[in-house]
């Protein structure tokens, strides 16, 4: 059997599994090969190309078979938390507790490009008049209205405020359909006036003392509301153990960035490094099986940069990316064109940096969540995302536009002129549709233009 | 006696003479449309009349309508498309509850009331796609002949994917989707669906049956056929879907005649 | 006197008088070249002019801007980013159920009541603001007391200019329209100067507004304040009056916006309602076929663009496809 890293089809990856299995691989009880998840409907995966090693597809079996876990953690009498919209701090708290689970329906958001729009996600957003002028995040609505991809949880929390008016609108169509939202506010994040106390946050930003306070407050509210639901009250002592369990996520998918973004070959492709970062914000419903899975990855990565072998060429063009794109087939795209992943902003960086742990942990959570990129000014966006590329060394720098997301219309540019501004390297702007097969030859002459701009500088 | 609708249509002026003995369209002509809409109206007005015999003192009151109505010195009153389409429905389709319109420049929905007037509607004229435009375009890039888009679609297996809500972008996509080898037929099939289902966000879904597709679109063979798969429902064509606003402001013509009340605008 | 501009009902006019500063209600006077690209790319063309409004100059020392939409948050970060104007964005929370939503709003104020200093303004005692507060009480309890009396352009002109200083903002002339009007509501977000033609097409269509619930209308005017509270602590009452009581699109939820238009529709005998929203402002598209299940009247949806005012006949068709549609 070839174990040299490479990148596989599903049918190669099907073939692979079935050597790997008679060569006696482990796998946990949701593993086995990936062509049954296309075979159940989730179709793009035949045009996607893999990381052929049992750390990736360990990963891909467990993002896939989340539905699956979120029906028996119901059946398990374990109590199910919507958290939406926050990326990353009210799963902290809802792991702190024994007897309770987060999911992201916000993740719906992919269903449509992984069933290649196969579904009715869609036709029930439109019927409730969320059309395609807004995000392919519109399809949590129609998740919500035919029950077929989560189970319904017994209770449902959304951050409102300082986030992006697409989501907050879908989600207040949620509200309405009959499903109680708990909200919370999360304020725009702004600089402190010259004589207030300023508070510094994870991610090198600053806000005042009394924004952090007041988030503290809301959080505070998101508290009482978990243990209500749990049945036991949410102590500080087991909220510092959630956030030491979270860290330790934190750390491995630290540890995996620099090492999958700075060794030279590319030791892991940019679709499984997107799904591992993706697992900081939701746990896919399973704190620990989430460590063990980034672990593992961690552990391929390390093996690989030790033995200096990698799945792209020496020379792949080295593109620092933001925003998450809605379709996973891109990521693929960039690399087919000649180019890899060196570093990401896929709106949630705040949920990469460790918690503060020598703090309060309601105060630890209130930073954090201040530090989310969304909610301060896109200059503090913009500048996290310079220093960053600077960090990884980048090339070049793709900014994903996602379809009907307000922030990027506005956003996009603002990034592009920062980073000509401060920056000598090249950059595009693409849009990506949740399906963007028809796209596919211009966004290829688009980024493979960047690569040879990015190239021609290197000599 | 003979009642006069004049459709000025973005692409097509149409007429229609309805005879409010027989209660039935004496003479419907189509023709293109022109800079000055009057004339191209009046003259396909006339040569009606003159064709088919009638005695011009027997032409009694004219409507007009559509988006160039104001412009039709001849017409006595003037009412909007979305009424006209009503009545020229209610007249040819009576069970009709719901009219998907899609015509050169703009499509609607209509939703009827059990009398046949107005409930609801809602227009899409901001962007071509989901319009007659759109389809023309995407036709003419596909190098195939529009009467026969819905013949070459019906052989397809795997519609293509057009996702850009604009016209200009979904010709791009056709584009990629050429260099790409997909066929025609999904590419066709693809096209189809992609107006069905901005028709369909535009009416939100909420469609009650029966449902009548008409406009010069619904001449297109296919589009029925991709409204339905869109929709979950059965949509059946107008018959003459070309002139039904036209004989619609006809009827309201003869309407007024006769005293009933009719909108006026 | 130094003009303070503002595009947004959550800054209380009130508060800027009481400074010394001259409020000025900032309308756009259309979406111009700029907005037109925005609205191209997927942002609001409102918000897109007032970019463009602030990048050509307003005639304000200042301009103060809220986070009632990501739209006019990410506006602000623009224009400050260009440095022509001094931009101060208010936080306006979107819950407004917790007494720290409210605590936040009000020390808002008092960081804007600062900002106000930098710029020429003097702090108000509390009877000077209580004395401002009250001035414009009565003007916009008279403006609503003369309702009827006025156009729909008239009233959302009158209640713009109530916007700015009382001082040069002379009662309108009664201009009645007409009275077999079919009584519509114009429900939905900001309007540009441009677009206020609509109300004329609307009334010669033949509709009567009777419910200008825009965001420069009669939704967002803050009812009468408490003389209790403005008597113990006038900042506080200005606070409520503008946190507790305006409903809105964006509000967490947003229950309160219906209830209030659930009575308002009912007590004026509104036959129809023209839900005026900008494309890519999602608060407000989003309510749409919210709105068509909640009410049992006729809804017509009129989405503006940035090339509105080169299109008036498709305004005037829709106007009166649904007046028919009423008759």
């Amino acid at each position: 059997m070839n174990d040299r890293p490479r990148k596989i089809t599903l049918d190669q990856w099907d073939d692979r599994h079935a050597e790997l299995r008679a060569a006696g691989l482990n796998e946990p009880s949701y593993g086995g090969p990936l062509g049954r998840h296309a075979a159940q409907g989730d179709v793009r995966l035949r045009k996607l190309s893999f990381d052929n090693s049992p750390a990736a597809l360990r990963l891909w079996n467990f993002l896939l078979s989340e539905e699956d876990r979120l029906r028996d953690c119901k059946a398990r009498g374990k109590k199910l938390v919507g958290a939406m919209k926050d990326l990353g701090t009210v799963p902290v708290m809802v792991y702190s507790l024994p007897n309770l689970a987060a999911f992201y329906p916000d993740g719906a958001w992919w269903l449509p490009c992984m069933k290649e729009n196969r579904t009715d996600l869609l036709k029930i957003a439109d019927s409730l008049g969320i059309d395609d002028s807004f995000c392919p995040v519109r399809a949590m609505l129609g998740a919500f209205v035919n029950q077929k991809h989560f189970p319904l949880p017994g209770l449902l929390t959304c951050s409102v405020g300082a986030t992006c008016d697409d989501f907050s609108a879908i989600a207040q169509r949620v509200e309405s359909l009959g499903f109680p939202i708990l909200w919370w506010e999360i304020p725009h994040r702004r600089r402190p006036d010259g004589d207030e106390p300023v508070v510094e946050l994870p991610g090198g930003f600053t806000a005042p003392e009394t924004q952090v306070a007041f988030v503290r407050a809301e959080l505070e509210r998101i508290r009482r509301a978990l243990a209500d639901y749990a049945g036991e009250p949410l102590t500080d002592e087991l909220l510092s153990a959630g956030i030491e369990r979270a860290n330790q996520v934190r750390s491995i998918l630290g540890k995996l960035r620099e090492l999958a973004y700075c060794a030279n070959p590319c030791p892991m492709p940019a679709l499984e490094m997107l799904i591992a970062e993706m697992l900081a914000i939701h746990f896919c419903s399973d704190h620990n099986e989430t460590v063990a899975v980034l672990a593992e990855l961690r552990d391929e990565v390390v093996r690989r940069v030790r033995a200096g072998i990698g799945v792209l060429a020496d020379d792949a063009v080295r593109v620092f990316w933001v925003n998450p794109v809605a379709d996973l087939r891109v990521m693929n795209l960039l690399e087919d064109a000649g180019g890899r992943v060196c570093g990401t902003e896929y709106l949630f960086c705040h949920a990469l940096d460790p918690i503060p742990a020598d703090l309060p942990p309601m105060e630890a959570l209130a930073r954090m969540a201040l530090a989310d990129p969304m909610v301060g000014s896109p200059r503090d966006r913009t500048g996290r995302i310079v220093a960053d590329i600077r960090r990884f060394g980048a090339e070049a720098l793709v900014v994903s536009r996602i379809p009907g997301a307000s922030h990027c219309a506005w956003e996009a540019a603002a990034i592009g002129e920062a980073v000509r501004a401060q920056l000598d390297i090249p950059m595009i702007d693409i849009e990506v549709p949740s399906l963007a097969d028809a796209m596919r030859p211009t966004l290829r002459t688009r980024l493979e233009a960047l690569l040879e701009t990015a190239r021609t500088r290197r000599r | 006696m003979i009642c006069a609708g004049v459709d000025a249509g973005s692409r097509t002026a149409k007429v229609v003479l309805f005879d409010s003995d027989s209660l039935g369209v004496a003479a419907a002509g189509v023709v293109d449309q022109g800079i000055d809409q009057d004339a191209v109206a009046d003259a396909l007005f006339v040569r009606l009349i003159r064709e088919n015999g009638i005695d011009p003192s027997q032409v009694g009151p004219v409507v007009g309508t559509g988006y160039g109505r104001k412009l039709i010195r001849f017409a006595q009153k003037t009412i909007t498309e979305i009424t006209c389409q009503a009545a020229g429905i209610r007249h040819s389709v009576p069970e009709a509850r719901t009219i998907i319109d899609i015509g050169g420049q703009d499509s609607k929905y209509l939703r009827l009331n059990g009398n046949g007037s107005v409930a609801d509607f809602a227009m899409n004229d901001r962007c071509a796609a989901g319009t007659g435009r759109f389809l023309e375009l995407l036709a003419a890039q596909l190098g195939v002949r529009l009467d026969r888009l819905g013949e070459i679609a019906a052989l397809s297996r795997n519609p293509a994917i057009i996702s850009s809500m604009c016209a200009v972008f979904a010709e791009t996509e056709i584009v990629g989707l050429l260099a790409s080898g997909i066929t025609t037929a999904d590419i066709a099939a693809g096209v189809l669906a992609s107006i069905a289902t901005r028709v369909a966000a535009m009416s939100g879904r909420n469609l009650d049956g029966p449902i009548v597709l008409t406009g010069g679109v619904a001449l297109v063979p296919g589009m029925e056929a991709a409204l339905e798969s869109i929709l979950g429902q059965p949509v059946a064509v107008a018959p003459r879907p070309q002139i039904t606003c036209a004989l619609g402001a006809a009827i309201l013509a003869w309407k007024s005649l006769n005293g009933s009340p009719t909108p006026t605008a | 006197m130094t003009a303070i501009a503002y595009a947004s009902p959550f800054v209380p006019v009130e508060w800027i008088a009481a400074h010394g500063l001259r409020p000025l209600w900032l309308r756009p006077p259309a979406a111009g070249g700029g907005a037109e690209f925005a609205a191209a790319r997927g942002v609001c063309p409102y918000a897109g002019a007032v970019v463009d409004a602030a990048e050509t100059g307003i005639d304000a020392s200042a301009l103060v801007l809220t986070t009632i939409c990501d739209q006019m948050r990410f506006a602000s970060a623009l224009i400050e980013s260009s440095g022509r104007c001094p931009v101060f964005l208010l936080n306006v929370p979107s819950t407004w159920q917790t007494g720290e939503a409210r605590s936040l709003y009000l020390a808002e104020l008092c960081r804007l009541g600062r900002f106000f200093e930098k710029h020429g303004g003097k702090p108000p005692n509390g009877a000077e603001l209580a004395r401002v507060m009250l001035a414009y009480d009565r003007a916009r309890s008279a403006l609503l007391s003369a309702q009827s009396t006025l156009s729909a352009r008239q009233f959302a002109e009158t209640a713009a200019k109530y916007r700015g200083p009382l001082e040069t903002a002379s009662p309108p002339k009664p201009d009645a329209p007409p009275a077999d009007g079919i009584p519509l509501a114009v429900l939905g977000g900001p309007l540009l100067e441009a677009d206020y033609e609509f109300f004329d097409v609307l009334q010669r269509a033949g509709g009567r507004v009777v419910l200008d619930a825009t965001e420069g209308g009669e939704r967002t005017m803050p009812r009468g304040f408490d003389p209790r509270k403005i008597d113990a602590d006038p900042l506080r009452a200005l606070a409520d009056a503008y946190f507790n009581a305006i409903p809105d699109a964006f509000r967490r939820p947003n229950a309160a916006l219906y209830e209030w238009l659930g009575r308002e529709l009912a007590a004026r005998h509104v036959r129809g309602i023209v839900f005026r929203r900008y494309v890519w402002c999602d608060l407000w598209h989003a309510e749409l076929q919210r709105l068509k299940r909640w009410t049992a009247l006729p809804v017509l949806d009129l989405d503006a663009g940035a090339d509105d005012v080169a299109a008036p006949n498709r305004m005037q068709g829709r106007f009166e496809a649904f007046l028919e549609m009423l008759a």
